[in-house]
């Protein structure tokens, strides 16, 4: 298995501060005083937290969420005290009348009118959440987003629905503007989550899902695979940057206008070794569409849809031996491919920006 | 009590104990093992499911040591999938669901009254079935082939071979096998609860326990055949490429999801109702008065078991259907919180109303409460569809699951466990060592799955084999692993003390119950010494010197002269006697029956097409044999002397029989079934513009052939029952051999619509539909051929006459089914095309 | 058989009238909105309409359960008696099943009416 550090370069700041002290004390504590401690620490804690929103759907689940804790909370503590105060032995029998009465008002009444009121919010919050479901995705921007074992195919859309281009574990879009993630699958059934934007959606072979997700403000978040496709399941993540309006244009343009990449030594192996048979860099002559296409990888943050940090080294390992530090990959290993060659072709990808 | 009760002299007393104990004597040595004796074979089948459970529990430390830390290395990939699917799996299947079974097979017939289940045998078959299933999943994990891709097994990772290997064969046959086993249980306690229990015992009498069970039987009578449909859908793509959820022609992976949770979510209830029906035993007795409430407990079983069929789609909020659909379910789901709410309630009033001794199993049940409330309340927030978009797939969800079930479930399992370890084994466990269990268990459950409520929330998905170290999940994993240590330690605890040596007790009734089961003495299997009158809820506190009456025989069937097993049947409501019913006794075809059958499914998925078929002809002889032997025997005399001056007839025939009752109770599952099948048919067709893809369809004529046939074939059979009771036997015989004439041709009819209409099942998912459908017809009306030529056969026997006819008015009873099916399935397939 | 089931069953299942008219209103609830989701396309129904017929129909389940919990009333004999009921009588049992048929009658009331919450929130597929 992988022995090194699975990680994402870019963090907020507060995470490492908050990160020691919720759980080590959370360990000490009962549980009642977990709960609250939760309450005060949830607005700290990652780049992956739904607690931690920056996204209108993430904030009105946290606050559908705290909304509930709290009452929650109440609830838990009345049926226990009840409880305690039902098994004291010094204390007078209650009635078989009395005794009636608390089964038809706590146990039936009271959470017949609780669970209505509680039922017709998220019911109510469910149309105001998702508006764009309802038909009115027209002008939104699209992106369409691949499930794949055991990565993530980005591909950006003009409003036609024609491809701009292509690119892999990674998605930017920009700040304050609701952006459709239209979600497919070519193999299994995966599921795509940006727990601080909002919910998940399942991709499904067969079917075109759609999710538009808002990010409210400028930052680096996590996207992991939330259903359960495989071996290497748990190594299927992607970076999410929400850059504002005008650095996302600019990005935009950027990438579209990619100059077509000089012939250089790592280039040259790339082709002569076949990585071409399955990955696209734009510009070239390498134009697979099996795998990651690998324009730009130099700006990524993680080799292997966020399994290990982008350094050559990895990048070479994984050339190599992908199954080691991916189980199950669908790359083959090129363990055969001489290890200098294999650091060139790593050195070539990582130069691309 | 008007009844005189009967009065023997001590010799009398003692002739009549030797012939009990000879008629229900347990085999010795080997043969102990085809004993069929119902207290015997829950006990087997308790202490193999709590085997289960702890094997699924060392693998579950085995995935909480892996996730100790990040980017753990302890295990593979592969390893810790199949470690976790099998997980998953064993304690659903093998644990969760058996252990009530057991339980109920185990408490029934003591707390019914009865001196035994209606069938004994079939619980028998379960059993093995069960044992032989269980051992076969389990066992793949040693040889690295255990299934892992989940334990609800989403296709196509599950379905195509590219993705996975034989263990997801493994898991569909051995748990299909299994399912068999389960529904067979529900059969005997359904039929056991409504039919034998003791005289008086009206519906307003019947002990909760016996409630929850009846519903519980019920539910799983509804909830297991979609899954068994499932699997056959399933199992077919697998083996021969039909590709019902393959959407690149036309299947469609989202109508597993639809089988399974349909399936899956009522079986959430039918693990958590019993554990309940546990509960409500024990509060009583630890409160010193009656449950405050019986009607409240009925109004929340019943519910439940409804409102249960109605969550399913909760576990798939996040696959893309309409938010009007997921509302509906979404408020269903809140719905049923209130049974439960009601349930806990009348818990908390019992207590309030009595005065509470807080004992070893009532500090587990309370415990369980307090555990179980946190999952109830997190349930209630996953419901909501906003919040789990977030929630779904997460640890959030593996923290509710476990707050759910081990509160709900197996807190109570191991208060019942302390409760009755005295009903069996005359002997009590340790108070020192229960309370050390339970501060333990609960303390490390705490530990371990608390946590994992913020780990969730923060990100982390479940099913994840290792995680990166700068998320923030490390911390709360590591905490979680040392609380599964725990909370094991606890466990362990448990075992340590069930094996423990201890000293018999002289008193059958220790915790001052008030429950018939009480009067049960451990060291003789008789069951009850003879069959009281009850006329209160709580016999032993109410009725005065009933456990000396019982004892000294001065009840219904005091002795058992005729050498055989006999039990009373009494009326559903009221409890009335109407039958003297003589159960099957020991026997190996029991054995032979589920080691062949068990052949069949592991022959299946090693595609070892001759094993499997030789090992089906097995099976059938063996059920033949068995139902041939053991089944509507005629006796010596029409009538017996069952004691306090009434006399019962042995044989009864029709709705008064329990023969007909669990074969109308098998049909209700069966059509369950079916019907899920047809849910497949139109599912395609709401999924599709043209859901037969311009392909051909069976055409109209065939299908309507088959129809005329099935029926001609039911009419021919209804007057074959009319003239073998008008004792018109050659007549009778004629009916029925032109009634299996008529099944065949519309069987040959049924199956020349797709075959000349050349329909080819691998190459779209409509033919395979049609053909799945016809199939499954087919295959009834050839079971039902079957058992015609059975009947035939006892006719000419002389075993099968106009007063002795169970056999024909069976039959009879399985051909109203049939017809219903064969209509339905020729009718859609050959005309829904043209009407769409 | 004139009875499709002996007639004592039949008094049983006066228990579960209600939560079966709850399993239907929410089987026809759910089916109406799959195949009208999936469909709207081809058939040009609006979904006002589909809205306005689950409402009169859920107005109509209220009322059967309504019905249910009336008869179960008089069962229990307009509420003489209170629980537990535990006599071994056939009044008793007569009182029981009335009573624990009210209660049910009660929840599948409040489900319905559970299920129904969505029709008021949620004007379209929403898909």
């Amino acid at each position: 298995m992988t022995g090194s550090s699975v990680s994402f370069v870019r963090f907020t700041p507060c995470r490492g501060a908050c990160r020691g002290t919720s759980s080590w004390r959370g360990s000490a504590l009962t549980a009642g005083t977990i709960i609250l401690q939760s309450v005060i620490l949830s607005s700290c804690s990652g780049v992956q937290s739904a607690l931690d929103p920056a996204g209108p759907e993430a904030s009105d689940v946290a606050t559908l969420f705290h909304v509930m804790l709290i009452g929650g909370v109440v609830i838990w503590l009345g049926v226990v005290g009840a409880l305690f105060h039902a098994g004291r032995r010094a204390r007078e029998p209650y009635s078989e009348r009395t005794a009636g009465l608390v089964i038809l008002w706590c146990g039936a009444i009271i959470p017949v009118i609780v669970l209505a009121a509680l039922l017709s919010y998220a019911v109510w919050l469910m149309p105001n959440m998702r508006p764009w479901s309802s038909g009115g995705e027209g002008g939104l921007r699209q992106i369409e987003v691949s499930g794949e074992q055991f990565w993530w195919r980005v591909r950006y859309l003009d409003p036609e629905g024609n491809v701009l281009f292509e690119t892999a574990n990674e998605v930017v879009m920009p700040v304050g503007e609701r952006v459709l993630f239209v979600l497919k699958s070519p193999d299994v059934i995966h599921s795509f989550w940006i727990p601080s934007l909002g919910g998940k959606m399942d991709m499904i072979p067969g079917r075109t899902n759609r999710l538009a997700l808002e990010a409210s403000k400028p930052g680096t978040y996590r996207g992991v695979c939330a259903e359960f496709c495989g071996p290497s399941h748990a190594l299927m993540a992607f970076s999410v940057e929400a850059l504002e309006r005008g650095e996302f244009e600019a990005w935009l343009s950027g990438r579209q206008n990619a100059a077509s990449n000089p012939g250089s030594q790592g280039l040259a192996l790339f082709l002569r070794h076949g990585c071409n048979a399955c990955h696209a860099i734009d510009g070239t002559d390498a134009r697979g569409t099996i795998g990651p296409n690998l324009s730009a990888f130099g700006a990524r943050g993680t080799v292997g849809a966020g399994t290990l940090p982008n350094t050559e080294e990895h990048i070479a390992r994984f050339i190599r031996h992908p199954s080691e530090i991916k189980p199950q990959a669908r790359m083959p290993s090129f363990g055969m491919i001489p290890e200098g060659d294999a650091e060139e072709i790593a050195a070539y990808l990582k130069g691309l920006k | 009590m008007t009844t005189a009760l009967g009065e023997f002299s001590p010799d009398e007393r003692a002739a009549q104990e030797e012939r009990l104990r000879k008629a229900w004597e347990t085999p010795k040595g080997w043969r102990y093992w085809t004993s069929v004796n119902n207290s015997q074979i829950g006990l087997w089948y308790g202490v193999t499911a709590f085997g289960f459970m702890l094997f699924a529990g060392v693998l579950a430390l085995l995935v909480r040591l892996q996730l100790a830390v990040p980017n753990n290395d302890l295990l593979t990939a592969d390893f810790f999938n199949q470690a976790f699917t099998l997980h998953g799996t064993v304690m659903m299947f093998l644990f969760a669901v058996p252990i009530f079974e057991a339980i109920a097979i185990f408490l029934l017939p003591s707390m019914l009254g009865a001196r035994e289940l209606p069938f004994p045998r079939l619980s028998a078959f379960g059993f093995w079935s069960f044992l032989l299933g269980g051992v076969f999943v389990c066992g793949s994990i040693f040889f690295n082939s255990a299934p892992s891709t989940g334990w609800f097994m989403y296709p196509p990772l599950a379905t195509s071979k590219e993705y996975s290997g034989i263990g997801a064969d493994i898991w569909l046959l051995g748990l299909s096998f299994i399912e068999v086993a389960s529904i067979a249980a529900a059969v005997e306690i359904i039929v056991g609860i409504m039919k034998c229990r003791a005289p008086g015992m009206r519906i307003n009498m019947m002990p909760m326990f016996a409630w929850y069970l009846l519903i519980v039987a019920g539910m799983i009578l509804f909830a297991f055949p979609p899954l068994i449909a499932g699997d056959i859908l399933f199992e077919m793509e697998r083996m021969f490429g039909w590709p019902f959820f393959d959407a690149e022609r036309g299947g469609d992976p989202l109508l597993w999801q639809h089988l399974f949770w349909i399936f899956g979510h009522p079986e959430v209830y039918i693990i958590f109702l019993p554990a309940i029906a546990l509960m409500a035993m024990i509060v009583p007795t630890f409160s010193q008065r009656p449950i405050v409430g019986y009607s409240w407990i009925v109004l929340a079983a019943v519910g439940t078991g409804f409102l249960s069929f109605g969550l399913w789609v909760h576990h798939m909020f996040t696959t893309g259907l309409p938010q009007i659909s997921l509302a509906f379910f979404s408020a269903a789901s809140e719905a049923v919180v209130i049974p439960t709410g009601v349930q806990i309630f009348v818990f908390i009033a019992t207590m309030l109303a009595g005065r509470v001794i807080f004992s070893v199993p009532m500090l587990f049940g309370a415990g369980g409460l307090v555990v179980f409330v946190i999952g109830g309340l997190t349930g209630v927030m996953v419901a909501l569809v906003p919040f789990d978009w977030q929630a779904h797939d997460t640890y959030f969800v593996v923290a509710h699951l476990h707050y759910v079930l081990i509160g709900g479930m197996l807190f109570p399992i191991i208060a019942g466990i302390y409760y009755y370890f005295p009903f069996f084994s005359g002997k009590k466990l340790s108070d020192a060592w229960g309370k050390a269990a339970f501060w333990l268990m609960f303390v490390g459950f705490n530990i371990a799955f608390f946590p994992m409520h913020f780990s969730g929330l923060r990100g982390m998905p479940r099913r994840v084999f290792t995680y990166p170290g700068d998320v923030g999940w490390d911390w709360f994993n590591l905490i979680s692993t040392i609380g599964a240590f725990i909370f094991a330690t606890g466990v362990l605890t448990v075992v340590v003390d069930i094996f423990r040596p201890k000293t018999k007790l002289n008193d059958l009734n220790p915790w001052r119950s008030g429950t018939l089961e009480w009067t049960n003495n451990p060291d003789e299997s008789w069951g009850m010494r003879s069959v009281p009158i009850i006329s209160s809820r709580y016999p032993l506190w109410d009725q005065p010197g009933l456990q000396r009456d019982i004892e000294a025989g001065r009840y219904y069937l005091p002795d058992a002269q005729s050498g055989r097993r006999e039990t009373l049947v009494t009326s559903v409501l009221d409890a009335e006697p109407i039958q003297c019913l003589r159960v099957g006794g020991t026997s190996y075809v029991t054995i032979v029956a589920a080691l062949a059958l068990g052949g069949v499914f592991i022959a299946l998925t090693f595609h070892w097409w001759i094993t499997t078929i030789v090992c089906a002809v097995i099976t059938l002889m063996a059920i033949l044999y068995w139902l041939w032997t053991g089944t509507a025997e005629i006796p010596p005399t029409p009538e017996m002397d069952v004691g306090l001056g009434k006399s019962l007839p042995i044989y009864v025939s029709g709705p008064a029989s329990v023969g007909w009752w669990a074969m109308f109770i098998t049909m209700v599952g069966d059509g369950t079934a079916f019907a899920s099948l047809m849910f497949g048919y139109f599912f395609y067709w709401t999924i599709h513009d043209d859901f037969t893809a311009g392909l051909n369809g069976p055409g109209v004529f065939w299908p309507s052939v088959a129809i005329a046939l099935f029926i001609v074939s039911w009419g021919l059979m209804l007057a074959a029952r009319h003239l073998n009771r008008g004792d018109k036997i050659a007549g009778a015989r004629l009916a029925l051999i032109f009634s299996l004439a008529a099944s065949l041709g519309g069987s040959v009819a049924g199956l020349l619509g797709p075959y000349v209409y050349d329909m080819q099942p691998t190459t779209h998912v409509y033919p395979a539909i049609v053909w799945i459908i016809v199939i499954w017809a087919v295959v009834h009306a050839v079971v039902g051929c079957i058992m015609q030529l059975y009947c035939l056969a006892r006719s000419f026997a002389g075993i099968m006459t106009a007063r002795y006819d169970q056999d024909i008015v069976n039959v009879t009873l399985y051909w109203h089914f049939l017809t219903i099916t064969a209509v339905v399935s020729f009718g859609v397939v050959g005309l829904f095309p043209l009407v769409r | 058989m004139k009875h499709l089931l002996p007639p004592e069953i039949e008094s049983l299942w006066t228990l579960f009238t209600a939560p079966v008219v709850w399993a239907a209103h929410f089987v026809v609830c759910y089916a109406a909105v799959a195949i009208y989701c999936e469909k709207a396309a081809v058939w040009d129904v609006d979904f006002g309409n589909v809205r306005t017929a689950l409402g009169i129909f859920t107005l109509l389940a209220l009322a059967m359960i309504v019905l249910s919990a009336y008869l179960a009333w008089r069962q229990w004999g307009f509420g003489a008696g209170d629980p537990p009921h535990d006599g071994a009588t056939d009044q008793d049992r007569k009182r029981f099943q009335g009573f624990a048929t009210l209660l049910l009658s009660g929840l599948s009331f409040v489900a319905v009416v559970y299920v129904a919450i969505p029709l008021i929130f949620i004007a379209g597929c929403q898909q």
